[in-house]
């Protein structure tokens, strides 16, 4: 990887113990509902985002009792849109059981669409604009947008705009037969024209990451996330839809033998061998989902329990166009900087739940900050970043074992790291934190800070060594 | 799911092909509704003689919520519309001749019965140590109120209030269960006897919101008579919590959203099932105040094929969540403001029925559990009844083969299936504030099924 | 004017405008097509057998419907600069029309255009009125033939006077493919590597590398069957090699061939480096591109801000071309 070196940057730390942000407020998490995930063209075939966003809101609503609330603020999106969604998340709330005068507004991040949506509400409630929220997303691949070709669209502009009949007519006799194909979506960056996996398989080989590694995580992956239905764990997390009861993709005996009979799709072509298997890549996949937060004041009054607390959240971008960086590496950027600012390191955290968009996304961005020339060079840090206890690693599963309908999937984590951390603060009584980290399209990475909401505001310093 | 045989039958020239061919003409039972009359016509009041416990119901009747637009009469002379109700008041007789009048009586007033109408006796429970002639006159009249009810068409029903030793007409449950038998939400209960054993309970400050400020969990609610209990419930005022395993999550809660309560998705065999009701309960709702036990699965095998899972799944759904969330409830500070169990057993855990050793056993079970658990409830104004349904119209008897399921549905005294929510509705009043003093008991919705009790 | 003049004939044929690279093909195709005038050769001996003029064209500008579909089509920002790559469309035909010149000792059809070189030394806007001027040069052996280098150079005014300076130079080398001409030797840039022009340095004249290892992709150039089609209409290089198969198999290709210049002008735009006015952008052509066809395409940067680029046949490693931009 040709690693320009960079000026490191300079990241502001506040002292120890001191949060970045102002404490007098706090953006708790609620809870969270989404429907199964199902692989694309299965159970889900014929609902739209907007079926399956109102799906995802009516259990939410039927969950916490919100017939009929209105909501501070409802922001969602979803990445692969038709047109005529341009206020998705605004219909889904008028379709919903909430109350008509709940605002909204649609949101886009790729993949991060959905934890993109968290921060920017939990902001918006520690600003004290609003008290309550529902942050979330959808996507649909069986019902993905099919658009007219360029040619036959700029023939309607013309003929649409056209003035006379005669004008109307020869604008569509520039209308060549080969311009009513549609265009069906493209998932590839518009800038490279490779496919994220392609991307990927890239930065793999790159970081010389090995097959039965991939294999290992997406076969834990699996077992966890099977492991976690049987113990209940989403039963609060999860309304069926369609008939789908859970993620559609989830195959409980996957193991490390049956992924490594499977051919590798992705870095095909490339000069070393390929490791990127349907296996352990994350499957085309419809599904919605939704995040209840609030502040605390707002969620006592309506008798409502808090889970969590959303601490910090930080989005960082990668310039992977010219091969500069992995497309996918944006979170190693990003949680160096959040766990700076907010005086954190690695050890504080219980639970990393990193997207798996790959396996092999989730083990280059551990490899990355285990390298000292890449935290030195990239990331501006004086050496390694640091290591994670992988049994604190996606441990309910993630996407390679649940699906990833893009703009579904950071909800479904935001949900899922603020019930185990409000479980593991119950059992042992002590605050407890989750690292949530989502790599998405266009070189884009956020990640945010989960924390138990037990703890009171300023007990960070207590448990907080920060040591950066 | 529709009884169009019950349409039919009813129309006109469906009407009359079906009475020259002697076919059975179930009647359209008068149901529910906001506006619903208490009673179809006047209310005729017949006792013995100057029976001070007649003018006592008649003037209950006359006082209670709804009852002054009622027209009471205490004899039927002179009526020129046809009888709503009548109300047989046998509280007072003391041997088998004193029958005679008030019966009589009705067996005049029962050619002027309106469609629809009902007949309610009232009586006092016959023990051992009543004196023969006493225990002979009370017992009679279960007898007749029995045969009574299979003689009434028209969708008219006949059943009758028992007051055990020491609870006078003036009881509460005695009002409430009055109220019920009259009203159009005993629609498909017939040919029952409900026993009031105490004065306990109290009349609701509205009885079209009975269940105000309380807080009710229906497990099962998904679907099917579950979800027509949760429906009630809410329509009574309740604060409604929906339970049902997470695979029925989507129609859980599109049911919460149109009750305007929570779901909780839950496997109720799970032995935290009892604390997680609870906790939810009372963290989102402040307390708890009603449980229905509506959930229950079948698995129906001769015993002779039965294996251990069919035979364990059933009665561990059926019959061991309810003793274990009992347990819970009974132990918990919350369950404490006159708390109420209904349980749903079945007729065939009375009557018994081929191929259901597993599910009677169960619903037996029930029956047996909800007697014992009242008198635990006692203590703080509580109650444990239960609830046994016959053949009522749900997708899982949509599924029973065409010709049996049509044999099924004639099979009792209405001659025709209950729906849901007339098993909701039963429910519901035995969940009330008023029917504290109906404890222990089993109350059929079953048309008056010909096979059992 | 500096070192650039270096070379050029002074004999100077202004063109009234410059030609459509249409006709230029159909008079060097067609036998008997009358040919634009030219002066006999025999000057001064480095110009031996080329045609001793420079043509020029004054008053040239860009068209600027043709100009935005050319950038739609190329990934360019549809600005009111001239890319590069556009500024050959619009200066290269002057060039092209040497090539049929009577005394151009090369047939035109059948030339396969090696390498390309261009130096832009400030953005040129699109309404300025440019003036291109011409000449053929260096014809020299080749393994497989004769090549010989095309410079176009398009001047624009400074200041508030007439005064002009030369803003884009491009240098173009092509292949007569098994010709041979008497008294050409191997091009003298081979055994003077010092010497001063840009293009000869960064081309190879002979084949490409015999070993070409692919690095890592960055892009990946999925190329339909129009693509020859619509980028002969933005260019006005309506060669039939690249318009369809049926036209490219009656000059010898499987199917369509991709613009050469295509090619290197996406990767410039991709490359993003173009956009500061002042560079060097070269090209070395291997392997042509067959139509529809995908192409791996690796574009990366250097600490400089310059870029070096390649494209090759994802399946069997084979170069398609590799080029750079440096900034200057």
């Amino acid at each position: 990887m040709p690693r320009r070196p960079q000026t490191p940057t300079t990241i502001p730390t506040t002292p120890a113990g001191t949060p970045a942000h102002d404490a007098g407020r706090e953006a708790v998490i609620v809870g969270g509902n989404r429907i199964p995930f199902a692989r694309a063209g299965g159970a889900y075939a014929n609902a739209s985002n907007q079926d399956m966003l109102t799906a995802a809101l009516d259990g939410l609503v039927a969950r916490f009792g919100l017939q009929g609330e209105r909501i501070g603020e409802v922001v969602a999106g979803s990445v692969l849109k038709h047109s005529r969604d341009f206020n998705l998340a605004r219909e889904c709330v008028l379709g919903s059981s909430l109350s008509p005068q709940t605002p909204a507004y649609d949101l886009q991040q790729a993949c991060a669409t959905g934890l993109e949506a968290v921060i920017g509400v939990s902001n918006k409630i520690r600003l004290g604009q609003i008290e309550s929220a529902i942050a979330g997303g959808a996507d649909t691949i069986s019902d993905a947008p099919i658009a007219v070709s360029e040619g036959l669209r700029r023939a309607l502009l013309k003929a649409s705009h056209a003035k006379s009949l005669s004008a109307r007519i020869k604008a569509f006799a520039s209308v060549r037969p080969a311009d009513l194909a549609p265009a069906t979506p493209r998932t590839d960056e518009p800038r490279t024209g490779l496919s994220m996996g392609e991307h990927q398989a890239i930065t793999t080989a790159t970081w010389s990451i090995g097959r039965e590694e991939q294999d290992a995580l997406a076969a834990a992956s699996h077992q966890n996330l099977a492991a976690a239905y049987d113990a209940g764990f989403f039963d609060d997390l999860v309304t069926p839809y369609k008939g789908l009861v859970r993620d559609a993709n989830l195959r409980p005996d996957s193991s490390v033998e049956k992924l490594a009979k499977l051919s590798p799709v992705f870095g095909t072509s490339l000069a070393v061998p390929a490791t990127m298997t349907a296996g352990n890549s994350t499957p085309l996949s419809d599904g919605a989902s939704v995040v209840l937060v609030a502040s605390r004041a707002w969620a006592r009054d309506h008798d409502l329990p808090v889970l969590a607390r959303v601490v910090d959240g930080e989005s960082a971008a990668v310039d992977y166009v010219h091969g500069h960086d992995g497309l996918l590496m944006a979170p190693a950027h990003a949680v160096p900087r959040l766990l700076a600012r907010n005086a954190l390191t690695l050890d504080d955290f219980d639970f990393f739940e990193i997207h798996e968009a790959f396996a092999s996304t989730v083990l280059t961005t551990l490899a990355a900050w285990e390298d000292a020339d890449y935290c030195r060079t990239e990331l501006g840090l004086d050496g390694p970043f640091g290591s994670i206890d992988r049994s604190r690693l996606n441990v309910t599963g993630s996407s390679l074992a649940a699906g990833h309908p893009f703009a579904a999937t950071g909800a479904r984590i935001v949900a899922t790291a603020a019930k185990l951390v409000a479980n593991r603060a119950a059992e042992t009584g002590k605050v407890s934190r989750a690292l949530v980290s989502i790599c998405a399209a266009g070189g884009l990475g956020v990640a945010a800070i989960i924390e138990s909401a037990a703890s009171v505001p300023g007990a960070d310093a207590a448990t907080t060594g920060g040591a950066l | 799911m529709s009884d169009s045989y019950v349409s039919l039958v009813n129309g006109g020239l469906g009407g009359t092909v079906a009475k020259k061919l002697g076919l059975p003409r179930p009647g359209v039972l008068r149901r529910q509704t906001p506006d619903a009359p208490f009673a179809p016509g006047p209310v005729l009041v017949l006792g013995s003689p100057a029976s001070a416990d007649a003018d006592a119901v008649a003037q209950l009747i006359l006082t209670s919520d709804g009852g002054a637009d009622l027209d009471i009469r205490r004899a039927a002379a002179g009526a020129s519309a046809r009888w709503g109700a009548v109300v047989v008041v046998l509280s007072d007789v003391e041997h088998p001749r004193d029958l005679a009048a008030p019966m009589l009586d009705l067996s005049g007033a029962l050619r002027a019965l309106a469609p629809g109408g009902r007949v309610v006796t009232i009586s006092r429970e016959a023990t051992s140590s009543d004196t023969p002639s006493v225990a002979a006159a009370r017992q009679g009249v279960d007898g007749a109120l029995r045969s009574l009810a299979k003689e009434l068409r028209a969708g008219a029903t006949g059943n009758g209030i028992v007051l055990a030793g020491g609870v006078d007409l003036t009881a509460a449950s005695v009002g409430a269960a009055l109220r019920f038998f009259l009203s159009p939400r005993s629609a498909f209960v017939d040919g029952q006897l409900l026993t009031v054993s105490s004065v306990a309970g109290e009349a609701p400050g509205s009885w079209d919101r009975p269940l105000e400020g309380r807080v009710a969990v229906v497990t099962g609610a998904a679907r099917g008579i579950g979800a027509a209990i949760a429906r009630v419930l809410a329509r009574d005022g309740a604060r409604v919590v929906v339970v049902d395993v997470p695979a029925a999550g989507e129609a859980l809660a599109a049911l919460a959203n149109e009750v305007r309560g929570t779901a909780l998705q839950l496997d109720i065999t799970a032995p935290d099932a009892g604390e997680r009701i609870i906790d939810h309960a009372v963290s989102r709702h402040g307390g708890l105040d009603i449980v229905v036990h509506n959930a229950g699965i079948t698995r129906d095998k001769l015993l002779a094929n039965m294996s251990p899972e069919q035979w364990d799944s059933v009665l561990a759904v059926n019959i061991g969540a309810q003793l274990t969330i009992n347990e819970a409830l009974l132990a918990s500070p919350a369950f404490t403001r006159s708390p109420r169990i209904v349980s749903l057993a079945s007729t065939s855990g009375i009557a018994g029925n081929r191929g259901q050793t597993n599910y009677a056993a169960s619903k037996g079970g029930v029956i047996g559990m909800v007697r014992a658990t009242g008198p635990l409830l006692a203590g703080v104004g509580g109650t444990a009844n239960a609830v046994a349904p016959g053949f009522i119209e749900t997708e899982m008897t949509s599924r029973i083969p065409f010709a049996t399921r049509e044999v099924a549905r004639r099979l009792n005294s209405l001659q025709q299936a209950g729906l849901p929510v007339d098993v909701a509705e039963a429910v519901a009043f035995l969940a009330g504030p008023a029917a504290g003093g109906i404890n222990g008991e089993v109350l059929r919705v079953c048309g008056q099924n010909l096979v059992g009790a | 004017m500096g070192p650039d003049m270096v070379g050029r004939p002074s004999a100077v044929k202004t063109l009234p405008g410059v030609p459509e690279l249409g006709g230029l093909y159909a008079r060097a195709v067609l036998p008997g097509w009358p040919r634009l005038p030219g002066r006999s050769s025999g000057a001064s001996p480095d110009h031996a057998s080329l045609p001793d003029v420079t043509y020029r064209v004054a008053d040239v500008v860009a068209d600027p419907e043709q100009l935005l579909r050319y950038q739609r089509l190329l990934g360019e920002p549809a600005d009111d600069a001239l890319p590069a790559g556009f500024v050959h469309v619009l200066a290269f035909p002057v060039a092209m029309a040497l090539m049929i010149h009577p005394d151009f000792p090369l047939p035109l059809a059948g030339m396969v255009h090696l390498a390309n070189a261009v130096t832009m030394s400030r953005v040129i806007r699109a309404d300025e009125r440019l003036e291109v001027h011409a000449w053929a040069r260096r014809l020299a052996l080749h393994p497989r033939g004769t090549q010989v280098e095309l410079v176009t150079e398009v001047s624009a005014r400074y200041g508030a006077g007439d005064a002009m300076e030369v803003v884009w130079r491009g240098v173009s080398t092509y292949l007569a493919k098994g010709v041979e001409r008497s008294g050409v030797t191997a091009d003298p840039v081979d055994a003077d590597p010092v010497d001063a022009d840009p293009v000869a340095v960064g081309a190879p004249v002979a084949d490409a590398p015999a070993v070409f290892t692919p690095p890592m992709p960055t892009a990946r150039w999925t190329l339909d069957a129009g693509t020859g089609r619509r980028y002969a209409a933005v260019s006005g290089d309506r060669n039939p090699i690249h318009l369809s198969a049926l036209t490219a198999k009656a000059f010898g290709f499987p199917r369509a061939i991709a613009h050469g210049m295509y090619t290197a002008a996406r990767a410039l735009a991709e490359s993003g480096a173009g956009r500061g006015g002042a560079f060097e952008w070269t090209v070395v052509f291997a392997k042509p591109v067959l139509l529809p066809g995908t192409v791996a395409v690796s574009i990366t940067g250097d600490d400089a801000g310059g870029f070096v680029y390649s494209g090759w046949n994802a399946r069997s490693g084979k170069e398609h071309f590799s080029g750079t931009v440096t900034p200057t």
